[in-house]
C-alpha cells in the first residue's frame, strides 16, 4: 500500500502531465498555431507591412475591431496567395451582413435612393463624406431605403459596428416634360405639379381648331429635347405617328384614360368604364375619391405599378427602347384642391413618381470610387474565409495568460514532487 | 376632358350677385370661340366652403364694401395656395370708390399686394390678341364714370402666375348682357374675357 506521500507525489506527476497535454491541446486548437504571428487590432497595417516585408511567416492571424477594411481584406489574401496560412476574428460581439446601394431617380433635383441591407430593428445611419445624413431602423423586409436630396459622393451606411459605402454616383442628363391636352384643370395641374417638382415644362394645350396655346415655339416630340409626354385629356390625339416614334426612340410616356384610343399600340392596356368618384375628397387617402378607370386586358410584359382595392390605377410597359405608363384616374387635379391639406404636396409627389419611373434620363457614367466598399462582410469572408474561433475580445487575453500561468504551475508541481522524493530519501 | 364650370363666389358682405348676366354671356363666348369643353350652366359657390376647391376660377364683383368673414379669409388663402385663382372686378366705375377701396385693402390681407399688371402681359394675348393691354370699357370712354380710362389691371401674382386679378374697369357692366345681343356688336367685348378663362385654364 502506497503512502501518503507518494500519492501526492503521484497527484503531482499527474497534474503536470495534464498541463503538459492541455498545453499541447491548446496550441493545436487556436488557429493561429505553433508559429503563427498575430496582429492585435489597430495594429494590422504594421503587421502586414513586416510580415511581408522583413519578417517572413508562414502562419498569421490578424483581429479586428469589426470587419476587415478593403486594403486589409486585399492584403490578407494576398499573402494567403503567397502561401502564408492566414486567419481573421473579430472583436465584435455581432456582425451584421450590411450592403448599401446608392443610385440616382429620375428627379430635377438630383435626388438620390440609398437602399441599405440591415436586419429588423438594427439602427441603420447613413451619411457621406461631409457627416451623417439621416438614420432609421431596419425594417422587416430588410431593406431599408432613404431618398437623399443631391448632391452626395461617397454614401456610406452604418449598420451596428459594420460600415459600407456605396460606389460611384451616375448623374442623370435631365431634359424636359412636354404635357400635351386639352385647355383644362387636369392639363393645367400637372404641369404644375411637375413644375414645382423642379422639372422644366413644355405645355400644349387645344384651345381651339385655330390653335393651340404652347409655352414652346420649339415644338418636336423627341427624346433629344423631352424626358417624358404626359398625355392627358385627349392632348394624344393628332400626335399618334410622333408619340410612337418618341417611344420607340427610348421616350417615356404617360396616358391619360382618354389617351389611350389615340395612340392603341402604345398603351399597356385598355380602360375600362369609369367607376363614380366622390364629391367631397377624403382628406387622408385624396386618390380614393377620384373618378377612376382602371386597366383592364393588360398586355403580356405589362407591369402593375398601382392599385386602388383590387382595381389597376397604373400599369407600364416597355415598347421597344421606351416606356409607357397608363393611368386610370381621371381629374386627378382634384387631388390637388380638395385633397385637404396635404393635397398639394400628395398630387405632386405622385405625378413625380409616375414621371421618373417612365423617363429616359440617360446616365453620365463617373470613373468608379477607389475606396467603395457596399458589401464589407460579404467581402471578407468571399475573399478571406468566415473568421476563426479566435472571436471574442475578452477573451483573447486570458488566452494569452494561460500558457504561462500553466508553465509555472507544471514547474512548480514537478519540484514539488522531486522535493518529496529527495526529502524521502528517494531519488 | 375635364368640363369648365364658370363660378361666381358669393360673399357675406356687399353684393356678390350685381352682375348675373356676365357668367351666361362668357359661357356662351367660352363656346362660341374655343374648344373648351364648358358646362352650360354658372354655378354659385360660397368662399367659406369647401365647394369653393371645386372651382380654380371663381369671379368676385359687386358695388358694395367688400369685407371677407375670418372663414372666408382662411378659405380663400389655401384655396389661393393650392392654385385657385380669383378674378375680382369693381362694378362702380369710379376712382376710390368704397368696393375698389374694401376689396383691393381686403385682397391686399389675404392674398398679397396687388400690383399693375404690365400691358405685354400673356393674358392679353393667350388667346385674343389685345396689344394695348386691357380693353377700355364703354363706362370708361363714356363719362359717366370717373371719365379716366384705367391703363392697367392689378394683381397678385406668384411664381409669375396670376393668383388674384383685379380690374377697376367695370367689366361686370360691360359683359351684362344677354348672349343674343352680340349679333348686335361690331367686336365682341367679351372676348378679353375668354382670354381670362384661357389664361386660368392653362398657365
Amino acid at each position: 500500500m502506497r503512502s501518503r506521500a507518494e500519492r501526492i507525489e503521484w497527484a503531482l506527476r499527474a497534474a503536470a502531465l495534464a498541463g503538459v497535454v492541455w498545453s499541447i491541446w491548446w496550441c493545436v486548437s487556436t488557429g493561429a498555431g505553433s508559429g503563427a504571428e498575430v496582429a492585435e487590432p489597430g495594429a494590422v497595417h504594421a503587421a502586414l507591412a513586416r510580415w511581408s516585408t522583413t519578417d517572413p511567416v508562414s502562419a498569421v492571424h490578424a483581429r479586428f475591431e469589426s470587419v476587415p477594411d478593403g486594403v486589409e481584406r486585399d492584403w490578407l489574401r494576398a499573402l494567403r496567395g503567397a502561401g502564408v496560412r492566414v486567419g481573421w476574428s473579430t472583436g465584435a460581439t455581432t456582425l451584421v451582413a450590411t450592403a448599401v446601394d446608392a443610385e440616382p431617380i429620375a428627379d430635377p433635383r438630383g435626388v438620390v435612393r440609398v437602399a441599405v441591407a440591415a436586419p429588423r430593428g438594427a439602427a441603420v445611419v447613413i451619411g457621406d463624406r461631409l457627416g451623417p445624413i439621416d438614420s432609421a431602423p431596419g425594417s422587416r423586409g430588410g431593406i431599408v431605403a432613404f431618398r437623399v436630396p443631391g448632391p452626395v459622393s461617397g454614401v456610406r451606411a452604418a449598420v451596428g459596428t459594420v460600415q459600407a459605402t456605396a460606389g460611384a454616383i451616375d448623374s442623370l442628363a435631365m431634359r424636359r416634360v412636354l404635357v400635351l391636352a386639352h385647355a383644362g384643370w387636369e392639363g393645367k395641374f400637372v404641369a404644375r405639379a411637375l413644375q414645382d417638382e423642379g422639372w422644366p415644362v413644355d405645355v400644349r394645350f387645344g384651345v381651339s381648331p385655330k390653335g393651340d396655346v404652347e409655352s414652346s415655339r420649339s415644338f418636336v416630340i423627341d427624346t433629344a429635347r423631352y424626358a417624358a409626354v404626359v398625355a392627358v385629356d385627349s392632348g394624344a390625339s393628332g400626335h399618334a405617328l410622333a408619340l410612337e416614334r418618341y417611344v420607340a426612340s427610348g421616350g417615356g410616356l404617360i396616358l391619360g384614360p382618354r389617351d389611350v384610343a389615340a395612340v392603341p399600340s402604345l398603351a399597356p392596356g385598355a380602360s375600362a368604364p369609369e367607376t363614380r368618384g366622390l364629391a367631397e375628397l377624403p382628406d387622408s387617402a385624396p386618390s380614393s375619391g377620384l373618378v377612376l378607370a382602371p386597366v383592364v386586358k393588360q398586355l403580356p410584359g405589362a407591369v402593375v405599378l398601382e392599385r386602388r382595392d383590387s382595381l389597376v390605377t397604373v400599369a407600364a410597359r416597355r415598347v421597344e427602347r421606351g416606356r409607357v405608363a397608363q393611368i386610370g384616374y381621371e381629374d386627378t387635379w382634384r387631388w390637388r384642391m380638395q385633397g385637404g391639406d396635404s393635397g398639394v404636396a400628395g398630387h405632386r409627389a405622385w405625378w413625380a413618381r409616375l414621371v421618373a419611373a417612365v423617363a429616359n434620363v440617360p446616365a453620365i457614367e463617373r470613373d468608379p470610387i477607389a475606396a467603395a466598399d457596399p458589401a464589407p462582410l460579404a467581402t471578407a469572408i468571399d475573399r478571406l474565409g468566415a473568421p476563426s474561433v479566435l472571436a471574442g475580445g475578452g477573451r483573447r487575453g486570458a488566452d494569452e495568460e494561460l500558457p504561462a500561468w500553466l508553465f509555472a504551475g507544471i514547474v512548480v508541481a514537478l519540484v514539488a514532487e522531486w522535493a518529496s522524493r529527495r526529502v524521502h530519501g528517494r531519488r | 376632358m375635364t368640363t369648365f364650370t364658370f363660378a361666381t363666389g358669393r360673399y357675406q358682405s356687399g353684393d356678390w350677385d350685381a352682375a348675373p348676366l356676365v357668367p351666361p354671356n362668357l359661357i356662351d363666348s367660352v363656346a362660341r370661340y374655343t374648344t373648351i369643353e364648358v358646362a352650360p350652366a354658372p354655378v354659385i359657390v360660397d368662399l367659406g366652403s369647401r365647394e369653393l376647391f371645386r372651382y380654380p376660377l371663381v369671379y368676385l364683383t359687386g358695388h358694395l364694401p367688400f369685407r371677407f368673414t375670418t372663414a372666408e379669409r382662411t378659405a380663400v388663402r389655401k384655396y389661393l395656395d393650392r392654385g385657385g385663382m380669383l378674378f375680382v372686378d369693381d362694378h362702380n366705375h369710379d376712382i376710390g370708390g368704397v368696393f375698389h377701396q374694401t376689396a383691393t385693402e381686403e385682397l391686399t390681407t389675404t392674398a398679397g399686394r396687388l400690383e399693375d399688371l404690365p400691358n405685354t402681359h400673356e393674358l392679353y394675348s393667350c388667346f385674343f390678341q389685345f396689344p394695348d393691354g386691357p380693353p377700355a370699357t364703354s363706362h370708361e370712354l363714356n363719362g359717366w364714370g370717373d371719365n379716366l380710362v384705367h391703363d392697367h389691371l392689378q394683381a397678385v401674382t406668384r411664381d409669375g402666375r396670376i393668383e388674384v386679378l383685379y380690374s377697376s374697369k367695370d367689366y361686370s357692366s360691360e359683359w351684362g348682357y344677354r348672349p343674343d345681343t352680340k349679333r348686335f356688336l361690331a367686336v365682341d367685348n367679351t372676348r378679353f374675357g375668354v382670354n381670362i378663362i384661357v389664361y386660368a385654364l392653362t398657365r
